[in-house]
């Protein structure tokens, strides 16, 4: 796994590039914001973890700069301005997930392989499927124009079946977007999760959104609205 | 007395009636001496006619001689024209007959003279305008030729006149008060404009007075945006600050922590003091960046979006849990406020009950329906985690609790709720929800859009 770490203090930035190697990971690492811009757009990166406070280009403009070139891939913000507001700023700007300074390096892998986990990827805009839409900046459902309240699981399975709408998705794959650690996997979990989505995208079991594939998985029965 | 208008009002009602009592009076007074000059003319000139006409009678005594069209008054008793004829200061030898009976004492005045002009009153009381002339006859001596008239007449003319007068003056004073009014109302509109849009800077529906005033005015409203743009950059650069002072306060501690590799020797401890250190500098300066309800011209910010912002980092934060976050908040609630502290307190609150639920949380909010500037918005959040103990609750929001001494799980951040509540004369209190938890309750000013 491939991770850009963009840190302007270099004793952070030295200590970040030593832990991440020691935990596996191929570590690039950035100076200052137009350097990480730099990294971002041309290495094939697959995490990156971003200092909101950079010299030349600011994190949060780094943040969007990438998601505006299309750039998915997972991005923890580390910050020492924690007020809500900063949060939900770093968070709207496209990146996935933070940790305060000062942080703790388990805290910051335990987070990285979270995020690497639930490979969904970041997505731009809002997902149509026929009649259901999932809006992914405000993490919300409707189905034919109402509002649908998933939980977090079901809305993350809901988003990887929507984002391969027709494609045969294995309970393990699905498994792996909710749990970190092997040993919380158990397949009847999911069994119920698509059995709630159903229930809640489809009362009146109409329009038939989630197809079970013996054995295989399941599909996103509904195509893709383009765009 | 508070009102401009009331004032000037008051005060140029006054100083209308004084004039106008001055002009009554004034004009009274020369009515009064035209008349008097008219009155004492038609005399002289009936005197004239008496001595023109008079000549000896058969006794020898100088009387008038009445011709019976000219003279018709002084033959028709009681007419209101009299006139007598005296030696000296003896009582007349002869009186018109119009003075018969009722005019008792129509002589010369008490005063010598040639010419003297008097009033009198006549038997019933009238009272009577006198002219009399000494007249130096040949042969005679001195005889004195009286007439008087009554004044009924000239008075009524008079009273007619005053009553004209206290009329048109009572018109003219009332439309001119009138049209002071109105002018009032005009030249004051600018300061009723001017009043209703600091009321709606106060209400936080805007930011700046607008820019198009009289030029008494513009410069008051000049400094008034002024101060107002001043304020409002002035917590902007105050909360900046803040934000690069925790910068590089956390920092080095970031360094520090990061100088040691996980399970090198005294990581633990250098943790420990580190985690300490970071919770000192959070608490500290949390509590500076709260604006509370100080400052002047406050917007007043939309609760939906700031829930709706907030909810979508929360299941970002939270993503290892399943829970759902239900939001049933009217588009129409506005808090009056700075965004910043609210995004702050809800954050807190929101995240709480995202730690400690099990798989619901519920943010809901009501308008309190107490009228102006106490109107409170009343936000709810709920879970339907384990909830707080009766006996924990007040302890959970004791202010000031240190740092270091974290509550497990309501922690810090409801005491900071607590404080941002009370700066804005608000309140925080924790009870039972129906969904099994905890149910906060945050109480801050505001209002309907």
């Amino acid at each position: 796994m491939r991770v850009l770490v963009v840190e302007d203090e270099t004793a952070i930035r030295e200590a970040l590039h030593r832990d991440l190697t020691a935990a596996g990971f191929s570590v690039d690492v950035a100076v200052d914001g137009e350097e990480g811009l730099y990294a971002g757009l041309e290495y094939p990166v697959d995490v990156a973890v971003v200092d909101l406070g950079l010299p030349k280009l600011p994190g949060l403009d780094l943040i969007r700069r990438l998601r505006a070139q299309d750039k998915r891939f997972p991005i923890l913000v580390l910050t020492a301005r924690d007020r809500w507001q900063d949060k939900v700023e770093g968070l709207d700007a496209g990146a996935d997930d933070y940790v305060a300074k000062p942080f703790q390096f388990e805290e910051v892998l335990a987070r990285l392989q979270a995020l690497l986990r639930r490979s969904g990827g970041w997505a731009s805009s809002s997902l149509t499927c026929g009649p259901v839409v999932l809006d992914t900046r405000t993490q919300t459902v409707t189905v034919e124009g109402n509002p649908v309240e998933l939980t977090t699981f079901e809305y993350r399975i809901l988003e990887h079946l929507m984002l391969k709408a027709g494609d045969v998705i294995s309970k393990t794959d699905l498994t792996e977007q909710l749990y970190e650690q092997d040993f919380e996997r158990d397949s009847n979990v999911i069994e119920v999760f698509i059995g709630r989505l159903r229930r809640k995208l489809d009362p009146d079991d109409r329009i038939k959104p989630i197809e079970t594939l013996r054995g295989r998985g399941y599909r996103f029965a509904l195509a893709r609205n383009p765009g | 007395m508070r009102s401009v208008s009331k004032r000037l009002l008051i005060s140029v009602t006054l100083l209308l009636l004084l004039f106008f009592g001055v002009m009554v009076w004034v004009l009274e007074e020369r009515f009064r001496r035209l008349a008097e000059d008219s009155l004492r003319g038609l005399l002289e000139a009936q005197i004239n006619t008496l001595i023109a006409s008079a000549e000896p009678d058969s006794s020898g005594q100088i009387v008038p001689r009445l011709g019976p069209e000219s003279e018709s008054r002084l033959s028709t008793l009681g007419s209101g024209l009299y006139a007598a004829v005296s030696r000296g200061a003896a009582d007349p030898y002869w009186r018109s007959p119009s003075a018969a009976g009722s005019v008792q004492r129509l002589g010369p005045s008490q005063k010598s003279g040639k010419r003297d002009f008097f009033y009198l009153s006549d038997a019933r009381g009238a009272r009577l305008a006198a002219l009399s002339l000494d007249y130096a006859w040949e042969g005679e001596g001195d005889l004195t030729f009286s007439v008087a008239t009554d004044m009924a007449p000239y008075d009524s003319q008079m009273a007619r006149f005053r009553h004209g007068l206290l009329r048109d003056f009572a018109i003219v004073a009332l439309l001119l008060l009138l049209a002071l009014a109105a002018l009032l109302r005009w030249v004051l509109a600018p300061l009723r404009r001017l009043e209703a849009q600091i009321h709606s800077v106060e209400r936080g529906d805007r930011e700046q007075l607008d820019d198009r005033w009289p030029s008494e005015l513009a410069g008051v409203v000049t400094n008034l945006n002024t101060l107002l743009s001043a304020e409002h950059t002035r917590i902007a650069r105050y909360r900046d600050t803040l934000g690069n002072l925790a910068h590089t306060l956390k920092t080095p501690l970031a360094v520090l922590r990061s100088s040691f590799s996980p399970g090198a020797p005294g990581a633990s401890l250098v943790n420990a003091q580190v985690d300490r250190m970071t919770a000192i500098v959070e608490h500290q300066l949390r509590r500076a960046a709260t604006s509370g309800g100080a400052s002047v011209g406050r917007h007043a910010v939309e609760l939906l979006p700031v829930a709706q912002e907030l909810r979508s980092a929360l299941l970002k934060v939270h993503s290892k849990k399943d829970f759902s976050l239900e939001l049933a908040i009217g588009a129409e609630l506005l808090f009056v406020g700075d965004r910043d502290d609210l995004t702050e307190a809800l954050g807190n609150l929101m995240d709480n009950a995202a730690k400690w639920c099990r798989s619901r949380i519920r943010v809901s909010a009501v308008l309190e329906s107490a009228a102006g500037a106490a109107r409170k918005l009343s936000i709810l959040v709920e879970d339907d985690g384990p909830g707080v103990a009766a006996p924990d609750r007040e302890r959970v929001l004791e202010r000031g609790a240190r740092a270091d001494e974290h509550t497990p799980g309501h922690g810090l951040g409801l005491a900071m709720v607590l404080d941002m509540a009370e700066m804005y004369g608000g309140r925080l209190e924790i009870g039972d929800s129906d969904l099994g938890g905890a149910r906060v309750e945050l109480r801050l000013p505001g209002r309907m859009r």
